[in-house]
């Protein structure tokens, strides 16, 4: 009766009247085979009493006879009814438990799922907080003040040829040798550059040969200009060349006046296209190595437009 | 007439020892059927209390779990931070 009503109410309450209605029934049949027993107590003191004061005493016993079949099957089905309802109860209660227990399973799933996540979220964000370092290339000098510089192989040949040239035409023409281009690039950085300052910007320059060769003529008019030692750097790499022919005109451009020591070649992390040059440079006066650039220049000149 | 008396009588046992193993029979019969009721309600009973324990346990077990996903809730609800990216 309840259970017919439409749909369209609150399932939830339907259900719990169902259950509600279940209960009540049993409730109900419990209370009926209660109620037997005070029942078949009247019964048995009635039929005690007609047998003792009857005079029919095989008529009594007859009815007596009859009544408890009919009690007794009567207390059979109410029993069965009782045993039936609850075993009903039970399986109603131990559906309800084991939904309940999906519904857990899955909020606990749901759980799991979120941890899962944030341990997932919380060791991307770490790797993407922990600091990577790139080791970009510096140089030490040993005449400088300890300066390092830092390179960054994302510039542009153009910008550094145009810097360098700035810096070359800076320069006045009558400045004395110790303040020629080589000179200020070696007081800038330390003088145990291994030709990665130079070769990372003749290695930009070897992309394009016009372009390093353009700019060579440039350093040679600022070199002719100045009368710098700043072939110090052009002999150095003059002298010996590298491996890659190009690199070795832009080594004098930027190489400082350095010891004995070999410049060491160098990749650029950002550019694998640069080969790794090394060009030993030995130590000359600025003068001297001016003068030899004047020399060198234009056979590597030559030389490093084939390349 | 003492003779058809005694044959009455003896009529009448026979009469009244029929019927005293009916009522015997009668009396068996319920008997019989009141120890099958009885052992009907022992082993419902049995049934029952089997029943009514694995309710018991699967009861205490979603308890356990409910009162950890509750606190489980409950330090996820005190950590909202944990769930911005």
């Amino acid at each position: 009766m309840e259970g017919e009503r439409p749909r369209s109410e609150n399932p939830a309450m339907t259900f719990d009247e169902v259950s509600m209605e279940r209960s009540k029934s049993f409730v109900k049949a419990l209370q009926e085979l209660k109620n037997l027993r005070p029942q078949l107590y009247s019964a048995a003191e009635y039929c005690e009493k007609s047998y003792l004061h009857s005079e029919q005493k095989q008529m009594v016993l007859d009815n007596l006879k009859d009544y408890a079949v009919r009690a007794l099957v009567n207390a059979v089905d109410h029993l069965g009814t009782v045993a039936y309802k609850l075993t009903d109860l039970l399986d109603q209660q131990t559906l309800e438990v084991t939904t309940t227990g999906v519904k857990i399973s899955c909020i606990n799933q749901q759980l799991l799922t979120c941890q899962t996540y944030i341990e997932k979220e919380g060791l991307r964000q770490q790797q993407l907080l922990a600091i990577i370092p790139r080791h970009h290339k510096h140089y030490v000098l040993p005449n400088s003040v300890s300066k390092k510089v830092h390179f960054s192989p994302h510039v542009q040949a153009d910008t550094r040829q145009n810097h360098f040239q700035a810096r070359s035409r800076l320069q006045p023409s009558a400045s004395p040798a110790s303040k020629t281009l080589s000179w200020h690039l070696s007081s800038e950085t330390k003088p145990n550059i291994k030709g990665s300052i130079s070769t990372l910007e003749s290695s930009e320059e070897s992309k394009s040969s016009g372009r390093s060769s353009a700019a060579f003529q440039l350093l040679d008019r600022d070199d002719s200009t100045v009368s710098k030692p700043s072939g110090t750097a052009y002999a150095s790499s003059g002298i010996q060349p590298s491996s890659g022919g190009m690199q070795s005109f832009g080594v004098p451009r930027k190489e400082a006046v350095d010891g004995s020591k070999h410049l060491g070649g160098f990749r650029s992390f950002d550019n694998p296209r640069r080969d790794i040059v090394r060009t030993p440079v030995p130590f000359r006066s600025k003068s001297v190595l001016s003068a030899f650039f004047v020399k060198q220049k234009a056979s590597r000149l030559s030389a490093g437009s084939v390349s | 007439m003492v003779r058809a008396g005694g044959i009455s009588n003896a009529v009448n046992v026979g009469i009244a020892v029929q019927a005293d193993w009916e009522n015997r029979e009668f009396i068996s019969h319920i008997s019989l059927n009141i120890r099958r009721l009885f052992d009907f309600l022992l082993q419902f009973e049995a049934t029952t209390k089997t029943k009514l324990a694995s309710l018991n346990e699967k009861l205490d077990s979603l308890e356990r779990r409910l009162e950890l996903l509750e606190v489980q809730v409950g330090t996820a609800t005190a950590n909202p931070s944990l769930f911005n990216t």
